[in-house]
């Protein structure tokens, strides 16, 4: 994908120089470019610090705490105290927070109401979560690039407005109307595909048929959003200077397409995908309650059952850092795009 | 910067807005400022079709059908909400023309009862981030020191996806219940809106006006209730339809979560996941009300699209 994104390709009038590095100021650009790299990286991950921040506040000052939730009928305030004490929910919220930060770089992610490892606890769905939304962000990216290419090859025509009229009808749907729908015509009207995921002894789906349904249920939606998208950057870049003086010079179309087009499109559309990213992962949990998938969602409906914050504050800080990985590769795709001009 | 925090681009109602004859036909006026370019890759945008007063009506009236359908809807139920009248998932049948559900209750009645407030919610979820957004993007506009810190903080709600933030503020608030989810609502909707604003201000708050009646002392609370905000009218009906849209999301999804309404509350959304188990007993009883939320998201679209001066609304996403 880089390749096709340095930057050269949007220069408008590509003189004889097209893909020779710029002689002058060599050394200069590349240390420019590589501490503007740190500063993305810099800035992503401030930004996740103050998320989980926010975080910790949100569960500290809303009224609730973990060991009133968890707290059986007839037990004494004597009880209470002791797990409050297990729990840790006696010392000074400053010491709790600082030790809650401090320890998730290396992975802990402290204690649930129920007094096992969030981290534990995650492990194990976890992947299978990032499996359901990595496949759906792929099926969204292939099936909206495709979708979004076709309607702008024909601006106006047939297919640009029933694409367009259907992107829009469908983006809204919550992923849990999509998923019924979903399994009253493929699992129980015609019998394709099983309605609900069945388990390996490793915890992981037993087949990847088990795969289909959740995966079209949550990349339905995001398909609607992120063709829009690609629809409309690409409209937007068909204005550039550079498009129109490659059309005047008689360049083929359909190479006008993929190698002035598209590339001064993609970083919209890589931003677009990214921000896919944090609705799909939100969207799984819905979609795994569904079809009884094993991911983070089931964890969280048992923590939604129990008021488990602590186990929903792991969550975030675990959603968070991925959103945060991709919206990282959103910013490099831009920055290879601009081609140090920024 | 990605494109994601890139303001979205301020014409269409911001240009369209200021002059009295656009703002009364709406964002009809905002299609004649397209421009288009030559060449075969000219942009589809050029003057929509339905763009016209009438084509505006068409595609706002599904909505408002619905709406006051769910809003009576109470009313024309049959029976009790709460009361039993047919075995459990029982198949459609004489009493019951969509049949029962878990508990044998009457499928229709509950669909019938179980919009309103789902509307409700959303609504008021809608008009909450609506007017904050439309205050903190105006000031953020006049005084860009408060622009970059709701700036910084939509930044970082972006890493939250809205449905954990939700169980979130739910789950810390066990008491909350359907304020709770109102309040993460707004909260994960307004700074996202707030961008659209201000993005849509900043030309406004540059503009001769708005720097000759601050120069003669106007008060910035003045500045943005009588000089900015009349101006950002077609932005502002139009924030309004999306969020409109993105709160049913957010509110029917906590709904099927359960942490909103409460059983035996007849609610779309948790008659959904109630009646999941007996989907191949009785279909209805999942079936119309996802139907119902279906219709419900897509006709809010449809209108709220009609109120969107232009298609390309970029990466700034619903949520």
């Amino acid at each position: 994908m880089a390749g096709a994104l340095s930057g050269t390709a949007r220069r408008p009038a590509a003189g004889p120089d097209v893909g020779q590095p710029r002689p002058a100021g060599t050394m200069l650009a590349r240390a420019r470019r590589v501490g503007r790299l740190f500063a993305l990286l810099a800035r992503r991950a401030l930004l996740l610090a103050v998320l989980l921040a926010t975080v910790f506040a949100a569960v500290e000052l809303l009224p609730g705490d973990a060991a009133n939730a968890t707290s059986e009928r007839g037990e004494s305030a004597a009880d209470l105290e002791q797990r409050r004490a297990l729990l840790g929910l006696d010392r000074p919220v400053l010491s709790r927070f600082t030790d809650w930060m401090t320890g998730l770089p290396s992975g802990d992610l402290g204690t649930s109401a129920r007094g096992e490892s969030v981290a534990d606890l995650l492990s194990r769905p976890f992947p299978n979560t990032l499996l359901l939304g990595g496949l759906a962000l792929l099926v969204t990216l292939a099936v909206s690039l495709g979708l979004g290419c076709w309607a702008a090859l024909k601006p106006g025509g047939g297919a640009d407005r029933a694409v367009s009229a259907t992107a829009t009808g469908i983006l809204a749907l919550p992923e849990f109307v999509v998923a019924v729908a979903l399994v009253l015509v493929f699992a129980l009207w015609t019998g394709w595909l099983p309605a609900v995921t069945l388990t390996d002894s490793d915890g992981s789906p037993a087949s990847w048929q088990m795969l289909v349904l959740p995966v079209l249920a949550l990349a339905v939606p995001q398909i609607g959003w992120n063709t829009r998208i690609v629809r409309a950057a690409l409209a937007d870049e068909a204005k550039a200077p550079h498009v129109e003086s490659a059309v005047i010079d008689g360049l083929p179309r359909h190479r006008v397409f993929t190698h002035h087009l598209l590339p001064g499109a993609m970083p919209t559309i890589a931003a677009g995908i990214a921000t896919s990213t944090g609705m799909l992962l939100g969207g799984a949990v819905v979609v795994e309650t569904i079809f009884n998938y094993p991911g983070i969602g089931s964890v969280l409906a048992g923590a939604v059952a129990d008021r488990d914050s602590p186990v929903i504050a792991g969550v975030v800080a675990v959603t968070g850092a991925v959103i945060t990985g991709v919206l990282l590769l959103a910013d490099l795709v831009r920055a290879w795009a601009s081609g140090g001009r920024t | 910067m990605t494109p994601a925090r890139k303001p979205p681009p301020a014409s269409g109602p911001a240009e369209a807005a200021p002059t009295e004859a656009a703002a009364e036909c709406g964002p009809a006026g905002a299609a004649a400022t397209t421009p288009s370019a030559p060449g075969p890759s000219r942009p589809a945008r050029g003057v929509p079709r339905h763009r016209t007063r009438k084509g505006l009506v068409l595609r706002v009236l599904p909505a408002l059908l619905l709406v006051a359908l769910a809003a009576v809807g109470p009313w024309l139920a049959p029976h009790a909400i709460d009361t039993p009248v047919t075995a459990p998932y029982a198949e459609p049948g004489a009493g019951a023309p969509l049949g029962g559900d878990q508990l044998g209750r009457d499928v229709l009645t509950r669909l019938l009862a179980g919009g309103r407030e789902l509307i409700a919610t959303s609504l008021l979820v809608a008009v909450l981030v609506t007017a904050a957004a439309a205050l903190l993007g105006a000031v953020g506009a006049l005084r860009p020191a408060v622009g970059r810190v709701v700036e910084r903080a939509a930044d970082v709600l972006m890493l939250l996806p809205a449905v954990l933030g939700i169980l979130l503020i739910a789950l810390s608030w066990p008491g909350g219940g359907r304020y709770a989810v109102i309040a993460a609502a707004v909260v994960m909707g307004v700074p996202y809106a707030v961008r659209l604003v201000s993005g849509a201000a900043a030309p406004v708050a540059a503009s001769g006006y708005i720097e000759a009646a601050a120069v003669g002392g106007e008060r910035l609370w003045h500045l943005v209730v009588r000089e900015v905000l009349p101006n950002l009218r077609a932005t502002l009906l139009a924030l309004f339809g999306l969020r409109f849209v993105a709160a049913v999301y957010i509110v029917a999804t906590a709904g099927f979560l359960q942490v909103g309404p409460q059983p035996p509350a007849a609610d779309w959304a948790l008659m959904i996941r109630e009646n999941s188990g007996g989907i191949v007993l009785n279909p209805w009883a999942v079936l119309a009300p996802s139907i119902a939320i279906g219709l419900l998201a897509m006709s809010v679209n449809l209108a709220a699209s009609a109120l969107v001066p232009q298609p390309g609304r970029k990466t700034v996403t619903a949520l």
